[in-house]
């Protein structure tokens, strides 16, 4: 076997091993990414964004981190609460089941609005979709990671 | 004045859209673009002295433009100092590269074209489209800050992708028996290859609006649960334009590729297997119903079942491409060794568009396979992450999406190389030649890129149509 034959394969398999090292270094990457990903706590759910809010409680741009159940409404003992003259004391309740949210109006007087439709009863909602109480608009989001 | 009094209004947005730009290094993706140029010399080194018994860069022009090029996106990333994702860019910088050298192997004289009186090579041409490709990923990954135009008019792309459709339909020429491409004036594209963004585009605003209502279940027949069926329409729509495109445009894998991907958006956006297999149910129906009333598809499958049928007629393209496979065993026969060509041809007609992994898989062997398709892996794992990472539902359904369009094209073209599935016309994404695959596969990428930008800036409030002005103010309690 000639030295330019051995050379040339020695080339060949630089190349080949050159790719798996690239792929190597990247899937490093991506394994640590993932693994700071599953180290976050990942409890929250999603998050409700106060969009817009003329009594200023909440404050407009406010961000909740929320729970499988958050309670809504005027009265203090709320999770969140909507000091609204237009709000009901308890007024709504969002719930999270299985991978979906849910809105439930607790029967208030003026009503929740999910994309400007009041809800009946329960509502499903997605991530993106606005709420509106009283006069506080709210936006559901994904929790942040 | 006036001119500043017209944009008032306008410049907080301006603002928003291109200041303050402040540079932001990116280590990780000059790495492993480093890493890239290393291999892809390499590769190059090895092309050479297997082709001309010297060692040096095989048309090495070439290949320092499109390193060049790759370096030259990299800074104009780092001066947009937005943070945006640092492993698409070098794992598809790969792939193209691995592509260029392929280019370069094949007989040159496989494709000629002329532009403005100089006459461009194989090699060339996918050059120059290399570089418009990695121009449009970049200049997307920069520019695109909002995501607006494609979540507002999902209904206007859509039908776009529907015009287009039609058009190529009723104005395409035939080539090799296939109806898929359209001739404007010197220039000839795909449609199709756009039409797969546009596909993702609609459905994921489609889905991310209605997916509460999809979930719902309140039709049933029998044991199925289905969601309401008002909502079911665009699913069976989808499957009345994929067999289409079969019937039509004679694309198998146009076809299988945008239902493929329809069925893994509903799942992603719903979470219900039936759904899913109920479609695929459909699609088998649908098959087997046009296998029985079409030839060409007949004969699709039966190369698919057993080649060596017609080893030189109509399986003439599998057998070569199997025996390519097996030449390259495991670590492949080297690049420019494999593939002696009969009369000054490659075995293995149309390798450049439709078998480029049979000739690597001959040329680098079953290792080299694996590692493209390993490339390919990761892509899709960014998409993925990306959608995860989302704010909301409409750019988590758009990165996935986006990025299962190019693992499941992947998907389809390598197992019809290796007949684990029936032969189908679709291009390697990145690899193949051809402007229309490259350049809608760097729309993909250039998406994604902007998807995964962190500082963006956040979605749109969703609409609200009549129905919010109905509701009017609220009475005091």
């Amino acid at each position: 076997m000639d030295g330019f034959l051995l050379v040339l394969w020695a080339v060949r398999l630089l190349f080949l091993g050159l790719i798996y090292l690239f792929l190597a270094r990247v899937i490093r990457v991506l394994l640590r990414d993932l693994r700071a990903a599953a180290r976050e706590p990942a409890d929250r759910p999603g998050r409700l964004i106060v969009l817009e809010s003329p009594g200023g409680e909440p404050t407009a741009g406010q961000s909740f981190g929320l729970d499988v159940i958050t309670s809504l409404g005027r009265d203090v003992n709320n999770a969140i609460v909507i000091d609204d003259p237009f709000a009901s004391a308890d007024h709504a309740v969002l719930t999270y089941r299985g991978r979906d949210w849910f809105v439930e109006d607790l029967a208030s007087k003026n009503g929740s609005y999910v994309n400007g439709r009041r809800v009946d009863g329960v509502a499903p909602m997605g991530f993106g979709d606005e709420l509106q109480i009283g006069q506080v608009r709210m936006r559901l989001e994904r929790a942040l990671r | 004045m006036t001119s500043g009094a017209m944009h008032g209004v306008r410049t907080p947005a301006l603002h928003r859209t291109f200041g303050p730009i402040r540079p932001r290094p990116r280590w990780l993706e000059l790495r492993l673009l480093g890493l890239v140029a290393l291999a892809l010399a390499a590769g190059s080194v090895s092309l050479g002295a297997t082709v001309t018994r010297r060692f040096g860069l095989y048309d090495a022009e070439g290949l320092l433009i499109y390193l060049g090029a790759l370096f030259a996106a990299h800074a104009g990333q780092v001066l947009a100092g937005r943070r945006t994702d640092q492993i698409l860019l070098p794992t598809v910088a790969m792939l193209g590269g691995i592509s260029l050298l392929l280019m370069q192997r094949l007989p040159q004289d496989l494709v000629t074209q002329t532009f403005f009186g100089t006459t461009l090579d194989l090699a060339q041409v996918q050059l120059v489209w290399l570089l418009c490709a990695l121009t449009v990923a970049t200049t997307l990954g920069i520019v695109v800050r909002s995501d607006r135009w494609l979540r507002r008019y999902k209904y206007t792309w859509a039908a776009v992708g529907v015009g287009l459709l039609l058009l190529t339909f009723v104005f395409g020429t035939e080539v090799n028996g296939q109806r898929l491409t359209l001739q404007l004036g010197p220039l000839s594209g795909q449609p199709t290859e756009l039409l797969k963004v546009i596909l993702v585009v609609f459905l994921a605003g489609y889905l991310s609006e209605n997916r509460a209502l999809l979930v719902e279940q309140d039709t049933r027949i029998g044991p199925i649960r289905l969601p309401p069926l008002p909502y079911l329409a665009p699913m069976v729509a989808m499957w009345a334009i994929a067999l289409g495109i079969v019937v039509i445009q004679r694309d198998l894998g146009a076809a299988l590729l945008f239902f493929g991907v329809f069925l893994a958006l509903l799942y992603v956006a719903t979470g219900r297997v039936s759904l899913v297999i109920i479609g695929f149910v459909l699609f088998l129906l649908g098959s087997a119903v046009m296998a029985v009333l079409f030839d060409h598809i007949r004969t699709r499958i039966d190369i698919w079942i057993d080649p060596f049928a017609d080893p030189l007629g109509s399986g003439f393209q599998v057998v070569q491409a199997l025996h390519a496979f097996a030449r390259g065993g495991l670590l492949g026969v080297g690049l420019g060794a494999g593939l002696p060509e009969i009369a000054g041809r490659p075995p293995i007609p149309e390798v450049h568009t439709d078998f480029p992994l049979a000739a690597l898989g001959e040329e680098l062997g079953i290792l080299g396979v694996v590692a493209i398709l390993g490339l390919y892996l990761v892509v899709v794992e960014r998409g993925l992450r990306i959608g995860a990472a989302a704010a909301d539902d409409f750019r988590a359904l758009l990165a996935v999406g986006l990025a299962l369009v190019i693992g499941v094209q992947a998907f389809i073209i390598a197992a019809g190389n290796l007949k684990v599935l029936p032969l189908t016309g679709v291009t390697l994404p990145f690899i193949s030649y051809g402007g229309s695959s490259l350049l809608a596969n760097a729309v993909v990428v250039g998406l994604l890129l902007a998807l995964s930008d962190k500082g963006v800036e956040p979605p749109p409030p969703p609409r609200v149509g009549s129905r919010w002005r109905r509701v009017g103010r609220p009475r005091a309690d």
